[in-house]
């Protein structure tokens, strides 16, 4: 019986057998990313105010929505207020994080 | 036939719907519009992480903070994004690099495995590879098997064989000659190809 080289026999391996994992993202994992990158963002200038976020059509949290109406200037709209939210703390270390309203991203990496 | 024609005429326009789409996501999220941000970790989390997690099992806790680590990257690197191919496949790219810097930094270390003999009558016959070319017990026990090779096997194995990367391209990203490259590859497959025959024959 012919005989395979163990270069070929890995070659045909690979080759049949594709390892990808059907494997959704855990909500937790986005939680963190996303809290990454805003931290990220923030640190080289301004994220967009929650003024010009709204008008683009994006709908807010009942916090931020808050925000864009105080009287306050667009530099205080334009801070990263996820960073002093409980959602962000429990949806960064629990999966079923107990948060439920609309128009915050933690709450939506909770439904995808 | 008119179905056929339709269809031809619909996929440059789907196409290119899907491209400005793209391109609209990416410059949002470059004026930091954090909805948009939160959308792209969304979009691309499942797909880079079933990647990475294929990639690096069983290590799975480094699976999520090398995904983490791939989104910054591509954060950094967005506004290189020209739209000239899909956002799906330019955030998969940056994984892939990713996963060969796992791999580089990996191999780097000294090895801590013993030297495995390399036996030649271990041999697996073309024959009885089609025979167990039964593609889900192919699957399962490849998985398995390469989950419980020594990490350096493993990831050699990986690197060479579904990322292909050659020996020489190897041995360039890890600082190691070839020939160690060559000799690392050849007890990982021996050990690979020893535990394939030991799990055919129980």
């Amino acid at each position: 019986m012919p005989s395979l080289r163990d270069d070929e026999f890995m070659e045909r391996i690979a080759d049949a057998v594709e390892l990808s994992e059907s494997a959704f993202a855990p909500a937790d994992l986005k939680a963190r990313v996303y809290s990454a990158l805003a931290k990220q963002q923030s640190r080289t200038g301004q994220l967009m105010s929650l003024t010009e976020t709204h008008a683009h059509g994006h709908q807010l949290c009942v916090f931020e929505q808050l925000v864009r109406i105080a009287p306050v200037g667009e530099t205080v709209k334009s801070l990263n207020i996820c960073r002093v939210c409980h959602a962000r703390v429990l949806a960064e270390h629990l999966e079923n994080a107990p948060i439920y309203w609309g128009g915050c991203p933690y709450v939506e990496f909770k439904k995808s | 036939m008119r179905r056929l024609e339709q269809q031809a005429s619909d996929q440059p326009q789907t196409i290119s719907l899907r491209a400005d789409e793209d391109l609209a996501l990416v410059q949002a999220v470059l004026r930091k519009d954090r909805k948009a941000t939160a959308e792209f970790v969304n979009r691309y989390s499942g797909h880079i992480y079933s990647y990475v997690r294929s990639r690096l099992a069983p290590q799975y806790q480094q699976a999520e903070d090398l995904v983490q680590e791939i989104f910054l990257s591509a954060w950094e690197s967005l506004s290189r994004y020209r739209g000239t191919g899909s956002l799906h496949a330019w955030v998969m790219g940056i994984a892939r690099h990713k996963v060969e810097d796992y791999y580089r930094e990996r191999l780097r270390t000294p090895e801590s495995i013993k030297d495995a003999e390399l036996d030649p009558d271990t041999s697996t016959s073309v024959a009885t590879i089609h025979q167990v070319l039964e593609q889900e017990q192919v699957r399962r026990n490849t998985q398995r098997i390469l989950s419980a090779l020594p990490e350096p096997y493993r990831l050699a194995l990986i690197w060479r064989y579904w990322e292909k990367a050659s020996a020489r391209e190897m041995a360039l990203k890890t600082g190691k000659t070839e020939k160690a490259i060559e000799r690392l590859l050849a007890r990982a497959r021996a050990e690979f190809r020893e535990r394939w025959n030991h799990a055919q024959s129980s």
